[in-house]
C-alpha cells in the first residue's frame, strides 16, 4: 500500500512538472524538431547532434526525437511535434517507404520537414531531401578499388542491413563499377548488420571457407574495421586490402596508418547544417527548395587522408 | 536424460552434414573460431537457464552486455571523474573489469527487486531494464565507440592459453561453475523447486524472494562477463554491442531442451544449444548463403528443437 501511495504521488508529480513545462514552452522563441532514425549508431549522433546546434545557431530552440529505427515510433513523434506547435522538422527517416506517411501528416498540418541523409521514395511530399550520395560514393570506391587490385582478385563483400536502402545503394553502386571486370570474383558476400562484431564474426568464417583472397568491400566503417580485426587475428591484414564507406575516425586513422585503404566520407555535419539553414530560410519566406539535393561523398584514400586526420 | 541426447544427435547430424558439404568444417582453426564466437553467448545463455529454471525470462541481457562493457572501457580508458570533489579515480585492469561486473549484478538484482518485492511481471521488468540499460550505455557513450583499450584489456578477448582461446576458457569455467551450482549446492535445488512448483517451494520454507534475485543477479554478472569479452574482441566498447542477444540466449536454452515454464532442464542442454545455433551460424558463412535466408533457416530450427521437444515430453508420459 506505502509503495503504491508513492507511486501515485509521482506519477502526480510528474505529469504537473510537464504540463508546466509544455506552457513555457508555447510562448518562447520558435522550435525545430529533430527526428532521428537512431541513436545506436555514432554517425547518426553526429547527424542528429549537428542538426541541433546549427538549428540552435541560428535562434531556434532545438529537440531530438529517437525512432528507434521504427516507424510506428516516428510516427508518436510526429504527433506529437506537430500539437506542440515546432515550425519546422529536420528529419532523418528510418525507412524510405514507411515514413512517407509521417511526412505526409506533418505537410498537412503547414510543418515544412527538410529529410537528412536517408530518402523517402516519394516526389513533392518533403519539403526538401538533402541527401549522402551513397551511391555515387560508392562508385567512387569501386573505381580505386579496381586500381588497386590491378583489375583482377577475389574479393568479399559485407553488406549492412539487409533490409536497408542504404544497404543496397552502397552495393550497387561499388558493383556497378567492379562487375565490369570478369576477372574480379565476388567469392561471398554476406550480412555484417552495420555491425563491427557481428561483421568479425562473418568474416572470421569467411576466411576459413576462403583463405586466398585478395580484398574487402565493408558498407560502412564499423563493418570495415570487424573485417580487419579478423584479418589481424588470422595474420593476413598485410595482403587483403580493406574498403569501408563512412569517414568514421577510427577508419581515417587506419587509413593514415596504411591498415585499411579507402573509405568514403560522408559529411554529416554538412547535411544538418544545410537542412537548418533551408528551415530557417522557409520560416523567413522562402518556398522554392530543390527537391533533391546530393552532398557529395568524398573518396579517402592514403594519398589524400592527411586532409582529414585532424577532424575528428 | 533422452531430451539432451536429442540435441547431441542433432547437433552430430549438422556437424555431419557440414562436413560433407565443405571441406573446411573440421579443421582445427575453423572448430576454434566456433568455439569463440559462441563463448560470449554461453555466458549470457548460462545465466538464461537459471534464470529460466525458475519460471522467469531475462530480456535485458544484451543491454547489461552492452553497458557493462562500455563501463568497463570507459573506467580503462578515462578513469573517472568527480568535479564536485574534484578528485579523479583512475583504474587498473581488474578494478575496471569488477566494476563493469558490478554493474551488470547490481542491475540484474535490481530486476529480481522489481519482480519479488513489486510483483513486477518478468517480462515486463526486464523489457524495461532492456531500454533503461541500452539508454544508460548511449548515456554513458554519448553514442559513441570507447576504442583502445591497451594490448593487456585485448588479451582477454585475443589471446590463448593452452592452444585454446582465453573467451573459450571464461565460458568453460562460467558453465563449470553453473554445472557444479545446479547439481551440487542447494541454491540448484532450491531454483528447480521454484520452477517446478513455487507454491510448494515457498511452503516448504524455501525464500523465493531471496533465491530469485540472485538468478537474476547471477544473469546480469553473466551479462556483464559477456560484454567484457565482446568489449575485449573488439577492443572497442560499442554502443549498440549486444542487440537482440536475449533472443540468441533464449534460443540456445530453449533448443537445448529447458522448459520456458521453469523447473525443468539442464546447464549441458544449454550449452548444446549454443553450440548447435554457433555451428549454424558459421557453417551457413561457410556454404555462402544468402544472408536473406539465413534469417528463415534459423528460425525453422528453433521450431523444428521445440516440436521434438513437445513430442519427446508427451511421449514420455
Amino acid at each position: 500500500m506505502k509503495y503504491r501511495l508513492i507511486l501515485f504521488f509521482s506519477a502526480c508529480l510528474l505529469t504537473f512538472s510537464s504540463g508546466c513545462r509544455k506552457n513555457k514552452q508555447t510562448s518562447g522563441t520558435p522550435k525545430i524538431a529533430v527526428i532521428i532514425s537512431t541513436l545506436n549508431n555514432p554517425w547518426f549522433v553526429v547527424l542528429a547532434e549537428s542538426a541541433v546546434r546549427e538549428a540552435e545557431l541560428l535562434g531556434y530552440e532545438a529537440k531530438i526525437f529517437d525512432s528507434q529505427n521504427n516507424t510506428a515510433l516516428e510516427a508518436d513523434h510526429f504527433e506529437n511535434v506537430i500539437v506542440s506547435g515546432y515550425s519546422a522538422i529536420l528529419f532523418n527517416p528510418s525507412d524510405s517507404d514507411g515514413s512517407i506517411s509521417n511526412i505526409i501528416k506533418a505537410k498537412a498540418a503547414d510543418i515544412p520537414v527538410f529529410c537528412m541523409d536517408r530518402e523517402v521514395n516519394a516526389k513533392g511530399v518533403a519539403t526538401s531531401q538533402i541527401l549522402s550520395d551513397s551511391y555515387s560514393g560508392c562508385v567512387a570506391i569501386g573505381k580505386n578499388f579496381v586500381q588497386s587490385l590491378n583489375k583482377k582478385g577475389k574479393y568479399v563483400e559485407i553488406i549492412g542491413m539487409v533490409g536497408d536502402n542504404n544497404t543496397w545503394n552502397r552495393s550497387m553502386g561499388f558493383h556497378s563499377v567492379v562487375d565490369n571486370y570478369p576477372e574480379l570474383v565476388m567469392v561471398a558476400q554476406q550480412s555484417g548488420e552495420f555491425d563491427r562484431n557481428k561483421s568479425m564474426e562473418i568474416m572470421e568464417s569467411i576466411l576459413q571457407a576462403q583463405p586466398h583472397i585478395d580484398a574487402v568491400f565493408c558498407g560502412n566503417d564499423p563493418m570495415a574495421m570487424g573485417a580487419y580485426q579478423a584479418l589481424v587475428a588470422a595474420g593476413m591484414a598485410d595482403r587483403v586490402k580493406v574498403f569501408g564507406f563512412d569517414g568514421a575516425y577510427e577508419v581515417i586513422q587506419s587509413i593514415h596508418e596504411g591498415k585499411i585503404k579507402a573509405t568514403g566520407m560522408q559529411f554529416p555535419e554538412l547535411m544538418a547544417k544545410t537542412a537548418a539553414g533551408f528551415a530557417d530560410e522557409y520560416m523567413n519566406g522562402r518556398r522554392d527548395f530543390p527537391e533533391k539535393m546530393p552532398v557529395s561523398v568524398e573518396l579517402v584514400t592514403s594519398e589524400n587522408v592527411k586532409f582529414y586526420i585532424d577532424k575528428p | 536424460m533422452l531430451v539432451k541426447f536429442q540435441s547431441l544427435l542433432a547437433l552430430v547430424l549438422l556437424c555431419f552434414l557440414l562436413g560433407v558439404m565443405t571441406d573446411i568444417f573440421f579443421t582445427y582453426a575453423n572448430l576454434i573460431n566456433v568455439m569463440r564466437q559462441i563463448s560470449v553467448n554461453i555466458c549470457i545463455s548460462v545465466g538464461m537457464t537459471l534464470v529460466i529454471l525458475t519460471g522467469g525470462i531475462d530480456l535485458s541481457v544484451g543491454s547489461l552486455l552492452a553497458l557493462s562493457g562500455a563501463i568497463t572501457a570507459g573506467l580503462l580508458k578515462f578513469g573517472l571523474e568527480l568535479p564536485f570533489i574534484d578528485t579523479f579515480i583512475g583504474f587498473t585492469l581488474f578494478g575496471a573489469i569488477m566494476a563493469g561486473i558490478i554493474t551488470g549484478t547490481s542491475l540484474g538484482a535490481f530486476n529480481g527487486l522489481m519482480i519479488t518485492r513489486f510483483r513486477v511481471p518478468p517480462f515486463v521488468a526486464t523489457l524495461a531494464m532492456l531500454t533503461i540499460g541500452r539508454g544508460l550505455t548511449m548515456l554513458y557513450t554519448k553514442g559513441f565507440p570507447i576504442s583502445g583499450l591497451g594490448p593487456q584489456f585485448s588479451y582477454l578477448g585475443t589471446g590463448w592459453f593452452l592452444g585454446i582461446p582465453i573467451p573459450v576458457w571464461i565460458s568453460l569455467i562460467v558453465v563449470a561453475i553453473a554445472v557444479f551450482i545446479t547439481n551440487k549446492t542447494r541454491l540448484g535445488r532450491y531454483i528447480y523447486a521454484i520452477g517446478g512448483n513455487e507454491s510448494a517451494a515457498a511452503l516448504s520454507g524455501i525464500n523465493i524472494k531471496k533465491i530469485k534475485t540472485m538468478v537474476y543477479a547471477i544473469a546480469g554478472a553473466l551479462a556483464a562477463v559477456g560484454g567484457i569479452i565482446v568489449t575485449s574482441r573488439l577492443d572497442s566498447a560499442q554502443p549498440n554491442a549486444g542487440n537482440s542477444y536475449e533472443l540468441d540466449a533464449i534460443a540456445a536454452v530453449v533448443i537445448g531442451g529447458t522448459s520456458l515454464s521453469g523447473g525443468k532442464g539442464t546447464i549441458g542442454g544449454t550449452v548444446l544449444g549454443a553450440i548447435i545455433i554457433g555451428v549454424l551460424n558459421n557453417g551457413l558463412v561457410l556454404l555462402n548463403v544468402s544472408p536473406f535466408w539465413q534469417q528463415v533457416i534459423k528460425g525453422v530450427v528453433i521450431l523444428l528443437a521445440i516440436i521434438i521437444d513437445k513430442y519427446n515430453s508427451k511421449s514420455n508420459g
